[in-house]
Parts: structure tokens; C-alpha cells; sequence
């Protein structure tokens, strides 16, 4: 009985997948992983970040005043706030200083008319220590802005006293633009912090999916175990094209719950300015999501093979809970090694790890992710993994085979290493 | 004729314990043939070899005159001891998958579903999820399961359990009708009954082997007819030292008398006539349930 019909591989992927795609639990988990990933990410951007809320709200500016002896100091820094690329504050001066002044901002600042003031006073001018009273002390990148806008005032007032003119304060004070360049990349400026965001975001994405589409294949193996629907399908099609069309079918839901989340991420970036500031997603280029692809795809079919045959050695969850642990213990292992690798990727540790084939998936994409690793590191892992794959195909199948027809007590090792013997 | 089903000395053991031990038989077309025995005997094993599930450590399975082979078993329909369908999905869409699966396009699937349904009298539950059946209701699908690639061999394994008498009923006439249709139907179980007004013939197996097999009048002449009954006028305390007489149950005129083994019947009649005066002399049929329970006990013994 070997002739392998694709066809009923077909069948049999056709009906795993419509029934998991119909299922409640796939269209939330589809729907709303994304958002909930999107609140997490955003929401520390949300509440930290007042350049987020200026491009959400663009009609309010948000009112900084600077109170200050020196008029000319002032001016300097409001009009440097203002330069400043991306802002949006409606700043303004108060000067000379006093008492009643001071009592006003603070009325002000409490009815929310303005959203903080910077008071120079005397002391504050020949110290530098300057306060900056907000309703948002957590508001570090308006802190920085005016950090700086007060440290070119400072600068400026001072040159212009040593007798430069306005252009040569301008000229020297004038900011360096830094940036960081991805090395082995084309020349295309890269934000660090994006893109370790993101390549974050597919590495966890490609660990949640493996382990949940792996362990999906496993339940999907045992119910029809248990159900005795296998013995009935084994009539009309083999163990092989049953296992075969049960894993490819599974796959494709996973597939399709991914292809979903970067047509979502596309889209959401598309449309909206504050998600593109937030979270660039295709600003990874599309060699990575080709990469992601191929990894997800290796990855899958090793560890769904694994679960397939765990699912056909034993009758309920309950009992391949410890086996579930030994499988998922690479998988824990590469969770593990994320930053490392990230940070760096090159490490002899990094190499190895990335070798492994139960860890390849995830950490040698993410090597191709920040930094591109020897090309001979990548066909090796590749070569590595194919034969895992392969084996463990063999292996599982073998299993399959023999153990979903075993109803009752759990086999011992040997039996197991009967079946595998069985011709 | 080639038989549909031919068993060679089939023989399978699972980790040291054979659950089939050496059994033979065959079943010619338009047959209905019962695998019969206790809880345990080795049936549904031996079932699942027939149709390439497990493959018999020794001997050999030959359906319609070929080894057994994938494309063989095309031909042959199949009803598990338990219920295999999807429970989450429809009755039609659970029927179209196994259709499809049997090599039918999903037109001619769904025109089969409907002529079976109807017949069977379900068609108002083919839309429902599997899960919202009752199991005499579920076993019914199933039956249409393994019916719809017109299968000219039909394998069921306990194919009465948990059915009410009507259902039963309903059963028995389709299975007459596909023997009528030249199909061979196979089915196990361990009620008699059902049995003897179905099958044309049997196998008895007891721990893995073939203890009784063969047509069911081979098989009820094979056990000797040694149950008598009587009715007579007189006396009747000679019957009981009658050295013919294994047992004996005396209500004054009426007797009923099972004969060691190898007596004659015809001796005890002229016994009893020359002492009570005979109103009824019968030989009884053993029932299938009395061979049964007779064999397995010996065997046990």
C-alpha cells in the first residue's frame, strides 16, 4: 500500500483547514493579537511620547512658558523649540520675572491652559539648574527639547557676546545629524529602535505560531484518535497522506493567520501616520519577510511532525503533557537566546544557536534580522534543517502509522522502538 | 466463484499476547457471514486486518481474489465498533469528506446522501452537527459512510450495538437488500439472535482462534440435536434412570430432556412409549446461544 495520492492529501488538508479557519478562537486570535501587540507596543510610546500625542491631535500645540530674567536668553530658546523639527509648541515669554507672575503660571498650569513653565530667575541663570514645572513629569522627549533649546540659548547668548555674528552662532551651534546605518546593508538610513521592534515582533510571532500550530496538529491527531474517526479514514487513505494532509492543512491556517497580520501591519502603517511613526513594519524590507516565510515553513513542519507523532503515541492531553515540555524546550531555550543573539549576533554561542535545528527557525532569522550572518552560516543551518526535517518526518511517520490505531495503555520505549521497526 | 473474503491462517499479536491465533474462513458473494464471540475474542482484530488497518504478523488476507491492496479496498465499506465522525461538523459535510475520500466527486456524493438519507429516514438531520445526534442516530451516518462508494463488500464491527428494536429492523432489511444485491456483508457481534435470522453463515472465535465455523445449518447438525421435549399421560418416573438422559426436566406431562452426547433420539421415543403413553415428541433446534455458551464454556473449563 504505498502509492502516495495527493489528491487525498488534498482532501484531507482541505477539510483541517476550512474547519480551523471557521473556528471562533482562529478569527479572534487572528483579529485580535495584532491589537492587543499594538497596545502594548504603542502604549508606552502613548503615554511617554508627547510627539505621538501632537501628531494624533495636530490642531492642539502644547503651551511651554519660559519665564525669565534675561529676555534675550528667552527668546533664544523659544525660537530654537520651535526650529526644532516635529514640534509643535506654542511657546511663548514672560519676562522680567515676579512673584505674581509665578502665582499666574501656576493657576494656569492648573486649569490646564499651559502645559508647563520653565522659571529662570536669577539663581537659576548663574547655576544652570533650571525647573521645569509640568502636569507630565514623565514627559521625557519634551524634558530633552528643552534640555537643549535652553543649552543653545545659553550658547548662542554667550557667542554673541564674545562678538560672533548671528550666522556663525547658527553655524556652530548647528546640531549633528546622527544616524545609525545597518552594516552589509545598501546605504538606506535604519532606526535601531524600530527595527529591533519589529524583527521582536516576528521573532515572537514566529515562536507563539510554532508552538500553538504545532501543538494544534498534535489535539487535531489525538481527537481523531479518540474518536475512532482515524480508523475510518484509514480505509480510504494511508497513515502517510493522512499525516501528511493533516500537517500541510494546519500550516496553511497558520500561514494564512500570518499572511493576515503583515497584511494588517501594511495596511495599518498605509493608513495611518501614527502607526507609521510607532511601528514600521515594512520598513524590514521584503528579503526578511521572504526569510520569516521560508523559517516559519521549516519550522512548522519539524515541530508539527514531532507533535503529530507525540499525538499519535497517547490518548489525551493530559498524558503528553511531560513529552510536550521535552519539545518545547528548544523552542524555550531559542525564547531564551533573543536578546543575546541580539545584541550580539556574531558570538561563537549566537553561531551554534542558530546551527541548532530545533532553534534555527527563530534565531537564524533573526541573525539575517540585525545583521547578515556568513552565507555559509545560512546553508548550513538550511542543510541542517532540511534533515532534521526529513528524519523526523520518517520518524513521526513511523510512529503515526502504528500508534493511532493503540487505544489504551501508553507504549514503553520499546514498543515505540518496535513500531519504528515495523516495515 | 472467487469469495469476496478469503482468511489464511491470520495471525496477530500485540506485545506477546496473540489476539488472533490462526484463523481461516472465507465468504462467498451475496453472503452474509458473522463473526461471532465474547467480549475480547479477537473480532475487531481481526476485523481490522481484513481491511488493511493492521497487517497480520503471519498468513494472508485476500479480498475478491487479490492480496490485499489499497485499490482493493476501494471496494470495501466499513463501520467501526465506535463512532468515527467529526462531531463538530455537519452529517452532510462529514459524508461528503468520506465520499470524497472514497474516490467520489462531491456531485455524486451528495446525490448517494440523499437517496440513503431518505431511506433511512434522516434526511431532516443532515445539516445538523454531528455532535446534536443521539448514537443510534450517529451509527446510522456512519452505516451511510460506509455505503457510499457502493462498496460490494461491507464490513461492520457491532453494527447492532445500541440500536432500539425499530432501527434494528431497519437494519436487517437493508442489509437482505444489499445481499439481494449481490454484496457480501460481514459484521461482528456478540448477540445470537440476530444471528440466526440473518446470517447464512458463521464463525465462532474464542481467544483468538476459530472454535465453530461454517453454514448455520452445518453448524446446528454439527451440534447434534439433543434437546427433546415431551408430552405425555402416565407415570413418568421411568424417564429419569434412562441411561440415554443427560438431564432431565420433569412438570408431571410435560419433560424437557437434553441426551448425552451420541444418543439417539428414536430409542428414547420407543423407551418412552413402552411406559407413558406419548401425546408430543419433539427434537429441538439448539439455539446459536446454547452452542455459544456451551463451546466457550468447554473451552474455559
Amino acid at each position: 500500500m504505498s502509492e502516495f495520492s495527493f489528491y487525498k492529501v488534498w482532501i484531507i488538508a482541505k477539510r483541517e483547514y476550512l474547519e480551523r479557519v471557521k473556528t471562533r478562537s482562529f478569527i479572534l486570535a487572528t483579529f485580535a493579537t495584532p491589537v492587543l501587540m499594538g497596545v502594548f507596543l504603542l502604549l508606552p510610546a502613548l503615554i511617554g511620547a508627547s510627539t505621538a500625542r501632537n501628531i494624533m491631535r495636530e490642531s492642539e500645540r502644547a503651551r511651554v512658558v519660559i519665564a525669565s530674567d534675561n529676555r534675550a536668553l528667552a527668546e533664544l530658546a523659544v525660537g530654537e523649540l520651535t526650529r526644532q523639527r516635529g514640534t509643535h509648541y506654542d511657546s511663548s515669554v514672560v519676562s522680567p520675572t515676579s512673584p505674581d507672575q509665578r502665582a499666574q503660571l501656576d493657576r494656569q498650569l492648573d486649569a490646564g491652559e499651559i502645559e508647563g513653565y520653565v522659571w529662570l530667575d536669577a539663581s537659576a541663570l548663574a547655576s544652570r539648574h533650571v525647573v521645569f514645572r509640568t502636569s507630565h513629569v514623565g514627559d521625557f522627549v519634551v524634558l530633552r527639547r528643552l534640555g537643549d533649546a535652553l543649552s543653545y540659548a545659553f550658547a548662542a547668548q554667550r557667542m554673541v557676546k564674545q562678538g560672533s555674528s548671528a550666522g556663525d552662532v547658527a553655524a556652530t551651534l548647528e546640531p549633528v545629524d546622527l544616524k545609525a546605518v545597518r552594516a552589509g546593508k545598501s546605504s538606506s538610513a535604519y532606526n535601531e529602535v524600530r527595527g529591533a521592534v519589529v524583527v521582536f515582533v516576528m521573532v515572537f510571532v514566529m515562536f507563539f505560531s510554532l508552538l500553538s500550530y504545532g501543538v494544534m496538529v498534535m489535539r487535531s491527531v489525538m481527537e481523531e484518535k479518540s474518536s475512532r474517526i482515524t480508523e475510518v479514514l484509514m480505509c480510504a487513505a494511508s497513515a502517510q497522506e493522512l499525516m501528511t494532509g493533516k500537517i500541510l492543512g494546519t500550516g496553511s491556517v497558520g500561514l494564512t493567520q500570518i499572511a493576515i497580520w503583515f497584511a494588517m501591519a501594511a495596511f495599518g502603517t498605509h493608513r495611518s501616520l501614527y502607526l507609521q511613526t510607532a511601528l514600521k513594519v515594512l520598513d524590514v524590507g521584503p528579503s526578511l519577510i521572504v526569510y520569516f516565510v521560508v523559517f516559519y515553513i521549516l519550522g512548522y513542519l519539524l515541530y508539527s511532525a514531532i507533535f503529530a507523532g507525540i499525538g499519535a503515541i497517547f490518548n489525551t492531553i493530559d498524558e503528553a503533557q511531560q513529552w510536550n515540555f521535552v519539545v518545547i524546550l528548544p523552542l524555550i531555550a531559542a525564547s531564551a537566546m533573543i536578546l543575546p543573539v541580539a545584541t550580539s549576533s556574531d558570538s561563537a554561542t549566537a553561531v551554534v544557536a542558530s546551527l541548532f535545528p530545533f532553534c534555527s527557525p527563530i534565531l537564524m532569522f533573526e541573525r539575517l534580522a540585525v545583521h547578515d550572518p556568513p552565507l555559509w552560516q545560512l546553508i548550513l543551518s538550511f542543510v541542517l534543517l532540511i534533515g532534521t526535517i526529513c528524519l523526523v518526518m520518517f520518524i513521526s511517520g513511523r510512529i503515526y502509522r502504528t500508534g493511532v490505531l493503540m487505544y489504551g495503555k501508553r507504549p514503553t520505549l520499546r514498543e515505540l522502538s518496535r513500531w519504528l521497526r515495523y516495515a | 466463484m472467487t469469495p469476496t473474503v478469503e482468511l489464511l491462517a491470520v495471525r496477530k499479536s500485540y506485545g506477546g499476547y496473540a489476539a488472533v491465533d490462526g484463523i481461516s474462513f472465507s465468504i462467498p458473494p451475496a453472503h452474509i457471514f458473522g463473526l461471532l464471540g465474547p467480549n475480547g475474542a479477537g473480532k475487531t482484530s481481526t476485523i481490522r486486518m481484513m481491511i488493511g488497518i493492521t497487517s497480520p504478523d503471519s498468513g494472508a488476507v485476500r479480498l475478491f481474489g487479490e492480496p490485499l491492496h489499497r485499490r482493493v479496498l476501494h471496494r470495501v465499506g466499513y463501520l467501526p465498533e465506535e463512532r468515527g465522525l467529526y462531531r463538530r461538523m455537519t452529517v452532510a459535510a462529514n459524508l461528503v469528506f468520506l465520499g470524497q475520500l472514497a474516490g467520489l466527486s462531491v456531485a455524486t456524493a451528495k446525490e448517494r446522501i440523499a437517496s440513503w438519507t431518505s431511506r433511512l429516514g434522516i434526511s431532516d438531520w443532515v445539516d445538523r452537527r454531528v455532535e446534536e445526534l443521539s448514537k443510534g442516530m450517529q451509527q446510522k451516518i456512519q452505516f451511510i459512510a460506509a455505503q457510499l462508494h457502493d462498496p460490494d463488500l461491507v464490513v461492520m464491527d457491532e453494527p447492532f450495538a445500541g440500536l432500539d428494536p425499530v432501527n434494528t429492523m431497519q437494519l436487517k432489511d437493508v442489509l437482505v437488500g444489499l445481499r439481494a444485491a449481490g454484496k457480501s456483508i460481514l459484521f461482528s457481534t456478540h448477540r445470537m439472535d440476530q444471528v440466526e435470522k440473518l446470517c447464512d453463515s458463521i464463525c465462532l472465535i474464542n481467544r483468538g482462534k476459530a472454535v465453530l465455523q461454517g453454514s448455520l445449518s452445518e453448524v446446528k447438525n454439527g451440534n447434534g440435536r439433543r434437546f427433546v421435549q415431551i408430552d405425555y399421560e402416565g407415570d413418568g418416573a421411568c424417564l429419569a434412570g434412562n441411561p440415554l438422559i443427560d438431564s432431565l426436566n420433569d412438570y408431571g406431562n410435560h419433560a424437557e430432556i437434553r441426551l448425552k452426547p451420541g444418543a439417539d433420539s428414536q430409542e428414547l421415543l420407543h423407551a418412552a412409549m413402552r411406559t407413558v403413553r406419548v401425546i408430543r415428541f419433539q427434537v429441538m433446534d439448539p439455539s446459536l446461544e446454547q452452542i455459544f455458551i456451551e463451546r466457550i464454556q468447554n473451552r474455559d473449563e
